[in-house]
């Protein structure tokens, strides 16, 4: 059952696709619908970043399943310049959100897990996920 | 904001007409730009039945209508989506710093026991060695005994220090008796002159005395090192159902509106004070013209009882 789908980000309009695909796929799953929007969020704050910081990436979605749970895992990666301080990025009030709690800490919350990779020579991959409630 | 507005009216319409997931994503862009602009969710909800009510087309079937306002839902929750993700920092927030004062208030403890119990056996140690010394050293014996004076200070400024820490005096006989002993403290210190005025029958639970306590004391703290003040009135007066206390100074003053008055620089002293308060449902105010002082005045709930 294993449904995989990897949208590249280049732009605006690939943000829409990744989302969608994200979607669909927690409709399929059984999501609940708040679920699906935090999902889609998430999906769109990282695509965000990827045109923001890198220009283009892509981003991977998957379903998993673990016991009898079933979930979403996301991932962004990028080639882009990498992100020199991780702990800075993760915290409240860097880059433009101004400690609006948006961005890279705001997915964090949003999602079960979280994990953040980063250097300069390989870029930067995010991997979150979120399991069905 | 008036283009904001426009912008969402447009995207709430192409979701309505079906444009589906391409409207979601601008929603939750608008969302995000309304958030930064400094948007309250219920801005966002007025924003949207006022947009919802215009899009509607008046000549649609109910069951074409039904389709429409499940889109516009799914709109509006997307519009919301960036709220939600602030909204759980703050509570995380919150959260993290009730634990801290907690963390705080058990420091102070640890603290106040080692100045006050195991500097004072490493003193009473002293005292024995140098009995000894002058056994052993007669003609020392005087000079000893300048040391001896010396010691006794310290003894007793670290007593005093320790018991301002962690007043075992609040537990004992009440806040207005605390707070007498911390101003005679800093008054000494400082050389401010200060009074303290209150209804000394006021039944307080531990938690609002140690709130209270600790918010004079940041008071007297930021009114030693800021207000270049030479006096200081507490009041704690019972009204109705509130517990009224003002500290007010003579000082400087400041100008409560600028910059620098703002909490986030006023360091994390207030910034604590704010969250014992929310806690206690207590609310805090800060009156100051320049030049002419300052005045911080907190209301508490309370009733007369201790269960407050």
């Amino acid at each position: 059952m294993a449904s995989e789908a990897v949208i590249p980000i280049n732009s605006d309009i690939d943000v829409v696709a990744a989302r969608q695909k994200g979607r669909e796929l927690a409709t399929e799953l059984g999501f609940v619908s708040t679920d699906s929007t935090l999902l889609a969020t998430a999906i769109s704050e990282l695509a965000r970043n990827i045109i923001r910081y890198a220009k283009y990436g892509e981003i991977l979605i998957v379903s998993v399943q673990s016991g009898d749970r079933v979930g979403i895992t996301v991932v962004a990666r990028d080639k882009g310049p990498g992100i020199t301080n991780i702990s800075l990025a993760m915290q409240d009030g860097f880059s433009t959100s101004g400690g609006l709690g948006l961005g890279l800490p705001g997915v964090k919350r949003m999602m079960d897990e979280f994990h953040l990779v980063s250097d300069a020579n390989n870029g930067t991959k995010v991997t979150i996920k979120k399991w069905k409630r | 904001m008036e283009m904001l507005e426009d912008q969402y009216r447009a995207a709430l319409r192409d979701s309505i007409a079906g444009m589906g997931e391409s409207s979601l994503q601008q929603a939750y862009e608008l969302g995000r730009r309304a958030l930064t602009e400094g948007l309250g969710v219920l801005d966002m909800a007025a924003m949207y039945h006022k947009a919802l009510t215009a899009g509607l087309p008046r000549d649609s079937t109910p069951e074409e209508t039904a389709l429409m306002l499940q889109a516009g839902a799914s709109f509006f929750a997307e519009s919301l989506a960036p709220f939600e993700m602030t909204h759980r920092g703050f509570r995380d927030t919150n959260i993290a710093l009730r634990h801290l004062n907690q963390t705080l208030e058990q420091e102070i403890k640890r603290i106040a026991h080692a100045l006050h119990d195991e500097a004072g056996q490493l003193l009473a140690s002293v005292y024995l060695a140098l009995n000894e010394v002058a056994a052993n050293l007669p003609p020392a014996r005087e000079h000893l005994l300048k040391v001896k004076g010396l010691l006794d200070l310290i003894e007793g400024q670290l007593r005093r220090l320790s018991h301002e820490l962690r007043p075992t005096i609040l537990d004992d006989l009440g806040l207005l008796a605390a707070l007498e002993f911390l101003a005679e403290g800093v008054a000494a210190r400082t050389g401010l002159l200060i009074t303290v005025e209150g209804d000394s029958e006021l039944a307080l639970s531990p938690l609002l005395s140690t709130t209270l306590y600790r918010i004079v004391q940041e008071a007297f703290t930021n009114v030693t090192r800021h207000a270049k003040a030479t006096q200081v009135n507490v009041t704690i007066q019972h009204e109705l159902q509130t517990l009224r206390c003002s500290i007010k100074d003579n000082g400087v003053g400041f100008d409560v509106s600028s910059l620098s008055a703002q909490i986030g620089e006023r360091g994390l002293g207030m910034i604590g004070i704010r969250e014992r308060l929310n806690s206690l449902g207590g609310s805090l105010s800060l009156v100051s013209t320049l030049g002419q002082g300052t005045e911080l005045v907190i209301i508490i709930p309370h009733t007369d009882s201790l269960e407050a």
